[in-house]
């Protein structure tokens, strides 16, 4: 067809929707992928700062320094030419597969939240996070909910009994959370009336008193506790705990497979952060500053607001991240069985409870207010 | 446009990516199979002891989780439709999670969520 | 013409994992395709405007149900299917005898034209208009279905009851709490 008639199809509603949709997915994978090497850095720095000696800081390029922030590459492009030793009586076809689950589950579920407000550009209106459910919430829980694969068959396929024993356990430990993590959300559900993560990023006003945080604090505090225990990490890291049962799942997965594993890690943590601050923090609403009036400030530029909620996002996402590595190196490990009494003993009915008080007070508010 | 559809792609783009990593493992590095290498890692020593069987407590885990996130499933629905149902809703749903918890504190009691 | 299309790329993938279930000689690889037969029956769910249904077969079935089968051939430790070539016994026969049979019935109830095939009042619109798919299913369960609902919550105390009372036996029975008993 002429060109005239390409201009023409591309220009249609749709097209603009999908090119849209595509730029922005790769735009979201390539900030995840940024953050495993950021993240590998700053948790070798962050614990020097604290135990009082200086992390890897000398590989730079062409004599400067750079803090060792090229550490990341090195050990990156060091990763991919190891060889890759198939323990014997592996399965093949399944601990070829088994880190793909992870990956996967941890890009889908970044994809789905909102990273700034809609868009209009040539006349469409454009959502800043590329799947826009109806059931927004219940996707991002689905999708993660698939995440225990990844650990459930790393640890079966390696014909390693210690690698069995390690992700029986870890996956057990992350199905034992799956539960308090939901119901910490739905109080926040239940207050802002809608499944939809962008509707509730913008009923939670730029103002911090109406953030999600002052109105379920114990819904932050379950669902902080939560993260940790969802992505493996101190001080529930037992499974894969550096000194016992060896590296759990993964021990027998060496080269990129075992940068696969900790890919995934790293941006099921970003994930997690971002939704933290998402549903507690008022995601990408930039503090004190309604929406409009930040459009009024840059003068009508549509973008220039979309980019400042996109950064205040990822500045609340990275302080999550901050308090991963700080957790880490402060708390001792828990012993499983702990974690398993903390989980659902302790989570469970103290989440109920907080679903079952929001509720009525909630209830009882409207009520009020009606009247 | 279906809202699927970026689901689609970023699914196929998830696991491209994932087969590549695990590609690059199997084809980018040096290959010499070696026996003593490719037996299961036990910190160095030989193996000792076949695979013993596991407890059961991973098998009653598993099964309470479904139960509780199938309880997990109703408690969204009616979190989203509490508004327009007013003290009757609440009455209902505080039924459910009454039949509920107590299964929980049975659970509790019949210490099937101890883990030695 | 698109929505057929999608049904068939859907139908086509679950009719494919449903055969590499049976077909795998190995436990733990049927279970994964079976992960993929109820992603695709999932993705089925949202091609017909059923997003919650959609997103909860994932959620349940998919990621907490195929986790319980996988706990269980792990620890049960099963070995691949040892069987050379595609021996098939008398009850495997019946069954596929059964299954030929049905999509006969159905295939010939299509073709009298019994599914009609109609729109009912709950078309995507409407449900659209009356505040989204979630808080609809909500709406109808919490007023119409009220006592299936209670009689549900029963249904899981049912199971978890049941399911403690099969796991304590085996524990007693062995005396340890270390091995799931066989059958």
């Amino acid at each position: 067809m002429g060109l005239n008639e390409l201009i023409a199809l591309l220009s249609s509603d749709t097209a603009i929707q999908i090119i849209a949709s595509v730029v922005k997915i790769l735009i979201i994978l390539v900030l995840c992928l940024q953050v495993p090497p950021l993240m590998v850095w700053a948790e070798r720095r962050a614990p020097a700062m604290m135990q009082r000696r200086k992390g890897p800081n000398r590989v730079g390029l062409f004599k400067f320094r750079l803090y060792g922030l090229l550490q990341s590459a090195a050990d990156a492009i060091k990763l991919i030419f190891k060889e890759e030793v198939v323990p014997r009586g592996a399965n093949k076809v399944v601990y070829h597969i088994a880190p793909i689950f992870g990956v996967f589950t941890a890009l889908v579920v970044a994809c789905a939240i909102p990273y700034g407000n809609d868009l209009t550009v040539f006349g469409q209106k454009i959502s800043l996070s590329p799947i826009r459910l109806d059931v927004g919430f219940l996707f991002i829980f689905a999708i993660s909910s698939l995440a225990v694969y990844a650990v459930t068959l790393a640890g079966w396929a390696s014909n390693n009994k210690y690698s069995l024993l390690g992700s029986l356990r870890a996956s057990a430990q992350m199905i034992s959370y799956e539960i308090p993590l939901g119901m910490s959300l739905i109080p926040l559900v239940v207050i802002f009336g809608t499944l939809d993560l962008n509707k509730m990023v913008i009923a939670q006003s730029a103002y911090p008193w109406s953030w999600g945080i002052v109105k379920a604090p114990i819904s932050f505090l379950l669902f902080l506790v939560c993260m940790f225990a969802e992505t493996n990490r101190a001080p529930f890291d037992l499974a894969e705990g550096e000194s016992e049962l060896v590296a759990g799942f993964h021990t027998e997965f060496n080269s990129a497979k075992f940068a696969a594993f900790f890919l995934s890690e790293y941006v099921a943590m970003f994930v997690l952060s971002a939704l933290a601050a998402t549903v507690f923090f008022g995601g990408w609403q930039t503090p004190f500053i309604p929406y409009d009036t930040l459009l009024g400030l840059v003068g009508g530029m549509e973008w220039l607001a979309a980019l400042a909620g996109f950064i205040c996002l990822i500045i609340k996402a990275a302080f999550f991240l901050w308090v991963y590595i700080w957790v880490r190196w402060t708390l001792p490990r828990f012993r499983y069985d702990q974690l398993m009494s903390l989980g659902w003993k302790f989570m469970l009915p103290v989440g109920l409870v907080n679903l079952l008080v929001t509720t009525l007070v909630v209830a009882f508010i409207e009520h009020a207010g009606r009247n | 446009m279906n809202p699927y559809l970026p689901v689609l792609i970023v699914l196929l783009l998830g696991v491209g990516l994932g087969g590549i990593l695990s590609g690059l493992a199997h084809f980018a590095g040096p290959r010499k199979p070696n026996r003593i290498k490719e037996e299961p890692y036990e910190c160095g020593v030989p193996i000792v002891g076949e695979k013993d069987k596991m407890s059961v407590k991973f098998y009653l885990t598993a099964i309470l989780f479904i139960l509780f996130d199938i309880e997990t499933v109703f408690l969204y629905l009616w979190a989203i439709t509490f508004r327009d149902l007013g003290w009757f809703g609440i009455a209902e749903i505080i039924v459910f999670l009454i039949v509920l918890f107590g299964g929980y504190i049975y659970v509790v009691k019949r210490g099937a969520l101890e883990w030695d | 013409m698109t929505q057929e299309l999608v049904f068939l790329a859907f139908a086509a993938l679950i009719a494919l994992c449903s055969m590499m279930v049976i077909l795998s000689r190995n436990a733990v690889v049927s279970a994964i395709y079976l992960v993929g037969d109820l992603f695709s029956l999932a993705g089925l769910y949202a091609s017909m405007d059923a997003h919650f249904v959609a997103a909860i077969q994932v959620l349940v079935y998919a990621g907490a149900i195929v986790v319980l089968f996988m706990f269980v051939i792990m620890l049960l430790n099963l070995g691949p299917d040892q069987r050379q070539h595609l021996q098939v016994s008398a009850p495997e026969v019946g069954v596929l005898a059964l299954t030929i049979i049905g999509f006969l019935v159905v295939g010939g109830m299509l073709l009298l034209g019994q599914p009609t095939g109609v729109t009912g009042p709950l078309t995507a619109e409407a449900i659209e208009n009356a505040g989204g798919n979630t808080y609809t299913v909500g709406m109808v369960l919490f007023t119409k279905y009220l006592w299936p609902f209670e009689l549900a919550s029963m249904l899981i105390l049912l199971a978890i009851i049941a399911a403690i009372v099969i796991a304590k036996k085996e524990q007693n029975k062995d005396g340890d709490t270390r091995r799931l008993a066989h059958g």
